[in-house]
C-alpha cells in the first residue's frame, strides 16, 4: 500500500521573510495559480510570523492580510488556501474571523514549543467553525521528546487536526526528529507533521527522517524559499518521497516549472546556507531573526557572530526581535566583543 | 506617617496571585488598611496567606461585602472581567470606589504617571494591562512630542512561569485592551500588541519595547521626557527601569523598559504582575489622600 | 550523640564522596530546604551537606521543615545547634511562605511507617496529597528555585510481579485503588501526577526520586520491617522469626549512598525524569538472617516457615537502578555485609 503524504507548501508565507515581507499582488497570485495547477494540496500565504504580524518588530508587509488572502483565494480552485497565525500576535477578533470569512480553509496555530495552552481559544474557535486546524510546536529544538508530547497532547485535546513540529531555527538533526517524531506518533491520536529550515543542511534529511518516524504532513518551498538558509526544497522532497514509496499527488513536471518560475518571479537571491545561517542554528535562534540582525550589527558595528551566540545564551523566542537591538547596544559598549 | 484620617479601608475581591499581592502591598501602605480578603475557596493559598497576617477573610466573595458595607470604602476586584461586570453593578449601589484589575474596560483607564488626578473624578477605574502599563507611559510622551503620530506598536516578554492559566487564556484581551489603551493615551491612529511568553530557566524580567513612527521623531526630546518619566513611574514601581533610551533605528523610535518585580508575594521575575499591582495602589494611595475632597462622579461611561 | 557514632557517619559520608565532590558543586553556597527534614532521609542529608560544608567548604545553609522539628535537637543535637542549619516547625500541609533564599526543594514529607498507613489512611494521604500540592504552591513563588527533588517512593508501583527480576522506572504498576492498603501507595502516586502537573502548568523544575528499602543508622528497629526486626531480634539474643518460607526477596541500601544518591539527582537529575533509588541486590530473607545472625555479637537461631501455606505471601521488591546508573554514574558503595554490620554496630546498645 502507498501511504500518502499531505504536502502544504509555504513558500508564499515562510518566503516572505526572505524578502523582508514585501511580496506584490502579481507575485502572490501567479505564484498561487501555479501551485494550484502543480496539484499542491495546500497554499499558505501570508506575512511570515502569520496573520496580523506585519509590524516594527518583525517586518512591515507589502501588502495587508486582507489583500493577500484576497488574492489567493481568487487562483487557489483545488488547492486549500492555509494560514499561520500565532496566539499573542494574532487573535480571533482582528485576525481568524476575517481569515474564516475570506475563505482560508487551513489554519495552523502555533506557539513557542512550550506554551501550547495559549493556543487553547484560537484551535477551538477555528473547531467549532467546521475547519481543519493544526497546531504547530514552533522551535522545537528548546523542548525535550516529553515535553513536546505534553504541549501536542494539549492541542489534541482542544481540537486540533494534527501537530507539527517546526524546526524554526533549523537546529535540528536526525536523530532529534527521529526520537521526538517517534514519540508524538506513539503518544497522540491525530497527524503529525514536521517543517524543516536548511541551516544546517539536513531540511530534506529531517523531513524523510520525520516520514519513517511516522510523520504524514510535510512542509517544503520551492527553491526552499523561507527565512535564513530556507526550507525543504520542494522539488526535491516530492521527488525523494515519490522514490521511497509514498505519494504526495503533486504534479512533478509541474513543480518543477513552478520553482523555476518562483526563483525568477519571487526571488532576489535563492536562499543558501551561509555563515549567519550556520550560527543561528548552533545558536538556536529562530531563522527569522536572519535579515535583522545582519542589519543591526552591521548598524552598530558588531560582530553579527556574537549577536546569535548572545541571543542564543539569553534563549530568545520567536517574536522576541527587539531583543537583537538591546544585545547590539550592549555588545556595541563592550567594544564588539561577545561573552 | 499619614494623619489617621486619610487611611482608606479597602477590600479586595479575588484571592489569586494578584488580590494576595494587592494585600501583601496594601498592608504595608501608610495610606491603606486591608479590611477584607474574599473569595471562593477557604483553603487557597492565598485565603492561607490573608490568615497568616491576620486579615479577615471570606468565602462569600461581594457578598461579604453587601453584607457588611462599612467594612470598606474601596474595593480591588482582581477577579474576571466578566464577574466585574456584576460586582460593579452592586458596588455602584453601595457607592464604592472600584480598582478594577481586569481586562472588563468597564471604567476610565488608569495608567498614574499620566491621569492619576484626573482619575479621582471617577469611582470605577480600570488598570488596563501589564504590559500597558508599562508602555502606554512612552506612547504618551511619542504623542505629546510629535505632531503626527501614525503608528505605535509595544512588544512584551514576560517570563513563562509568570504568566498564569488567566493570562494565557486571556491573551487576546490582553493585546486588544493594551491595543486600546495605546491609541486612548498616545492619540496615535493605529497600534499593534504582542507577547512573547519565553520559558527561559531561570525565568527572564519583563521587558517592554514601544516602536513607533512618527512624521519627524524628535529623539532629543523625546530622551529628556523619557529619563523624566521612567523616573516619575519608578515612584510607584521601584523596578522599572529605562534599557534602551529612545534611538531611531531603521526609521522606527525605539524605547526599551525592563520591570522586576518588589518579591511581595510574587517572585521578583514576575515584574508583569507586579507592575498593575503597583499602579493599583498608587491609585488607591491618591483616592486617600484626596478622600474628602470634590464629589466622585459615578462611572466613567456617564462623562 | 557518642563520638563513635559521629566518627561513623563522618566515615560513610567521606566513603561516598570520595573523589567525586566536585560533581556537587552545584551547591556550594546555596540554600537548601528539606520539608521533613528531621526523618530519616532527612537526617541522612542534613549529615551528608553539613559533611561537605565542613570539610570541603560547601557554605550550603540547610533549612529543616518538619512537623517535629523542636524534637531534633534531642535526636541529633550535633545537627540541631549548628549555624548552617535552620529549623523551621511546621506542618507541610499549613506552609504559607518560604524563605525566597531558598534555591533547592528536597520534599521528603510524609511517614512511610506502614502501621500509620494502616490505621490512619485518612492522615496519610492528606499529608501526601495537601502537603505536597502545598510546597509545590509555594515553591512556584520562589525568585531563584534551581530543582526541586520530589521524594516518592518505590511503592508507586504496586507489587511486584515474581516474574519480573527488577523494576524499571517505566513499569506502569498494580495497584488495587479501592483499598485502604493502597492509601499510602496512591497518594504517593497523586504527589508524583502533582509534581508532573506543576512541572507543566507552573514551568517548575522537579524531578522525581523513588526510594526502595534501607538499612543503616538512624532507621528504627521498632519499624515493621522484616531486616529492621531481624536487627532487632539479634541483638535482643534472637530468635529471629521470618514470616513464610523466607523466599520473598528484598534489597537494601545503606543510607550514605541514598544520600548520596539524592543529592546527585537533585542537581544532576533530568526535570521530570523519575529514578529508582536502592539496591538493585536481592536477597531472600531466609539468606538475609542468615547474613544477620553471622555477623551480630549474640548467637541467635533463626526460625521461619511460621505460615502455613509456604509459598504464601512470598513477594519480591528490587529495583532497576539501571537510570541512576546510565545516566548519572550512580553505584552502590557500601555493600550489604557493610551495611549490617555497621547497623548492628550504631545499634549496639539498643537493648
Amino acid at each position: 500500500m502507498i501511504s500518502n503524504i499531505l504536502i502544504s507548501d509555504p513558500t508564499l508565507r515562510d518566503g516572505s521573510h526572505a524578502v523582508s515581507h514585501q511580496l506584490n499582488a502579481h507575485q502572490i497570485a501567479s505564484y498561487t495559480a501555479a501551485a494550484d495547477a502543480a496539484g499542491i494540496p495546500i497554499v499558505e500565504v501570508g506575512h511570515g510570523n502569520g496573520l496580523g504580524a506585519s509590524s516594527l518588530q518583525i517586518g512591515e508587509s507589502l501588502l495587508d492580510d486582507t489583500t493577500i488572502l484576497k488574492i489567493a483565494r481568487e487562483n487557489l480552485i483545488h488547492s486549500k488556501l492555509g494560514i499561520h497565525v500565532m496566539p499573542g500576535i494574532a487573535t480571533i477578533n482582528k485576525d481568524l474571523k476575517k481569515a474564516l470569512s475570506m475563505g482560508v480553509d487551513v489554519f495552523r496555530v502555533a506557539c513557542h514549543c512550550t506554551e501550547a495552552d495559549i493556543t487553547q481559544r484560537h484551535i477551538s474557535f477555528i473547531r467549532n467553525k467546521g475547519k481543519e486546524v493544526y497546531g504547530v510546536l514552533m522551535m522545537n529544538h528548546m523542548a525535550p521528546k516529553d515535553v513536546l508530547v505534553e504541549e501536542a497532547y494539549k492541542m489534541q485535546s482542544y481540537g486540533a487536526d494534527g501537530v507539527l513540529l517546526y524546526d524554526s531555527a533549523g537546529a535540528s538533526i536526525p536523530s532529534d526528529v527521529k526520537e521526538k517524531i517517534e514519540l508524538l506518533v506513539k503518544s497522540l491520536e491525530i497527524q503529525v507533521g514536521y517543517h524543516a529550515h536548511n541551516n544546517l543542511g539536513l531540511a530534506i534529511a529531517n523531513s524523510i527522517t520525520a516520514v519513517q518516524a511516522g510523520a504524514t504532513i510535510l512542509d517544503g518551498t520551492v527553491r526552499g524559499f523561507g527565512a535564513g538558509a530556507g526550507n525543504a526544497q520542494l522539488e526535491v522532497l516530492v521527488p525523494v518521497l515519490e522514490k521511497m514509496g509514498y505519494s504526495t499527488g503533486v504534479d512533478f513536471y509541474k513543480l518543477l516549472d513552478l520553482s523555476d518560475f518562483a526563483e525568477r518571479e519571487l526571488m532576489k537571491v535563492v536562499p543558501s546556507i551561509k555563515p549567519d545561517s550556520v550560527c543561528s542554528a548552533l545558536a538556536g535562534i529562530f531563522s527569522g531573526f536572519s535579515k535583522h540582525v545582519q542589519r543591526i550589527s552591521k548598524e552598530y558595528g558588531v560582530d553579527s557572530r556574537d549577536v546569535w551566540f548572545e541571543l542564543g545564551r539569553r534563549k530568545i523566542v520567536a517574536g522576541q526581535e527587539d531583543i537583537i537591538i538591546e544585545v547590539a547596544v550592549k555588545l556595541a559598549a563592550e567594544g564588539g566583543k561577545g561573552q | 506617617m499619614a494623619d489617621k484620617k486619610t487611611i482608606l479601608n479597602v477590600a479586595i475581591l479575588g484571592t489569586g496571585n494578584i488580590g494576595t499581592d494587592l494585600m501583601v502591598k496594601a498592608l504595608r501602605s501608610p495610606f491603606l488598611d486591608c479590611t477584607l480578603f474574599a473569595g471562593r475557596n477557604l483553603t487557597s493559598a492565598g485565603m492561607t496567606k490573608a490568615n497568616s497576617l491576620g486579615v479577615r477573610v471570606s468565602a462569600l466573595g461581594v457578598e461579604s461585602i453587601m453584607k457588611d458595607p462599612d467594612c470598606c470604602d474601596l474595593v480591588f476586584d482582581a477577579t474576571s472581567a466578566i464577574d466585574h461586570k456584576y460586582h460593579w453593578s452592586l458596588l455602584e449601589k453601595m457607592g464604592k470606589i472600584v480598582i478594577d484589575m481586569t481586562p472588563s474596560r468597564v471604567g476610565e483607564m488608569c495608567i498614574p504617571a499620566i491621569n492619576l488626578d484626573s482619575c479621582l473624578k471617577y469611582k470605577n477605574v480600570n488598570m488596563v494591562t501589564c504590559g500597558g502599563q508599562a508602555s502606554i507611559p512612552m506612547a504618551h510622551l511619542i504623542g505629546l512630542l510629535h505632531q503626527e503620530v501614525d503608528y505605535i506598536e509595544v512588544i512584551s516578554s514576560i517570563a513563562s512561569r509568570s504568566a498564569g492559566p488567566a493570562t494565557r487564556i486571556n491573551i487576546d484581551e490582553y493585546v486588544e485592551t493594551t491595543e486600546e489603551g495605546i491609541k486612548i493615551f498616545s492619540g496615535c491612529k493605529r497600534s499593534k500588541v504582542m507577547l512573547i511568553l519565553n520559558p527561559a530557566h531561570p525565568p527572564i524580567d519583563m521587558q517592554t519595547t514601544v516602536f513607533a513612527k512618527v512624521k519627524k521623531p524628535d529623539i532629543q526630546k523625546l530622551n529628556a521626557a523619557a529619563v523624566d518619566m521612567a523616573r516619575q513611574i519608578q515612584a510607584y514601581v521601584p523596578g522599572y527601569q529605562l534599557i534602551v533610551p529612545p534611538v531611531l533605528e531603521n526609521k522606527r523610535i525605539v524605547i526599551m523598559v525592563k520591570i522586576q518585580g518588589l518579591g511581595d508575594y510574587l517572585p521578583k521575575f514576575a515584574g508583569n504582575l507586579d507592575i498593575i499591582n503597583c499602579a493599583a495602589i498608587a491609585m488607591a494611595e491618591e483616592y486617600a489622600k484626596n478622600s474628602r475632597s470634590a464629589p466622585i462622579r459615578a462611572s466613567a461611561k456617564n462623562k | 550523640m557518642k563520638s563513635e557514632h559521629r566518627d561513623m557517619i563522618y566515615k560513610d559520608c567521606e566513603q561516598v564522596t570520595a573523589n567525586s565532590v566536585h560533581l556537587l558543586s552545584a551547591l556550594r553556597g546555596q540554600c537548601i530546604l528539606i520539608t521533613g527534614g528531621t526523618g530519616f532521609v532527612g537526617t541522612w542529608l542534613a549529615e551528608m551537606i553539613t559533611f561537605l560544608n565542613d570539610n570541603h567548604d560547601f557554605n550550603t545553609q540547610l533549612i529543616l521543615l518538619s512537623g517535629r522539628a523542636n524534637n531534633f535537637s534531642a535526636k541529633a543535637p550535633h545537627l540541631a545547634d549548628r549555624n548552617d542549619i535552620t529549623l523551621i516547625e511546621s506542618d507541610i500541609r499549613n506552609v504559607v511562605d518560604i524563605p525566597n533564599e531558598v534555591e533547592w526543594i528536597i520534599h521528603a514529607a510524609g511517614n512511610p511507617d506502614n502501621r500509620l498507613h494502616a490505621s490512619d489512611p485518612l492522615r496519610t494521604i492528606q499529608v501526601i496529597v495537601k502537603g505536597t500540592d502545598t510546597i509545590l504552591e509555594v515553591a512556584t513563588r520562589l525568585p531563584d528555585l534551581k530543582k526541586f527533588l520530589n521524594i516518592s517512593s518505590g511503592l508507586v508501583y504496586g507489587s511486584q510481579p515474581w516474574e519480573l527480576e527488577t523494576i524499571p522506572e517505566s513499569f506502569m504498576g498494580s495497584l488495587n485503588c479501592d483499598s485502604i492498603r493502597s492509601a499510602y501507595a496512591e497518594a504517593k502516586r497523586m504527589g508524583e501526577t502533582l509534581c508532573a502537573v506543576y512541572r507543566n502548568q507552573h514551568r517548575l523544575p522537579v524531578v522525581n526520586a523513588r526510594p526502595f528499602a534501607f538499612i543503616g543508622p538512624y532507621q528504627l528497629l521498632d519499624r515493621p520491617w522484616a531486616i529492621n526486626n531481624f536487627i532487632r531480634d539479634s541483638l535482643l539474643g534472637g530468635p529471629i522469626r521470618i514470616l513464610g518460607d523466607g523466599e520473598t526477596v528484598r534489597s537494601y541500601m545503606y543510607p550514605s549512598d541514598m544520600a548520596w544518591w539524592l543529592l546527585r539527582i537533585l542537581v544532576q537529575g533530568t526535570v521530570g525524569a523519575s529514578y529508582n533509588v536502592g539496591s538493585p541486590h536481592g536477597v531472600t530473607l531466609q539468606k538475609l538472617a542468615k547474613k544477620i545472625a553471622g555477623h551480630s555479637p549474640v548467637k541467635s537461631e533463626i526460625l521461619s516457615g511460621l505460615s502455613s501455606d509456604r509459598s504464601l505471601g512470598r513477594s519480591k521488591f528490587i529495583p532497576d537502578v539501571r537510570l541512576a546508573k546510565n545516566a548519572l554514574d550512580l553505584c552502590i558503595n557500601v555493600d550489604l555485609d557493610s551495611a549490617i554490620k555497621r547497623t548492628i554496630v550504631w545499634n549496639r546498645n539498643y537493648c
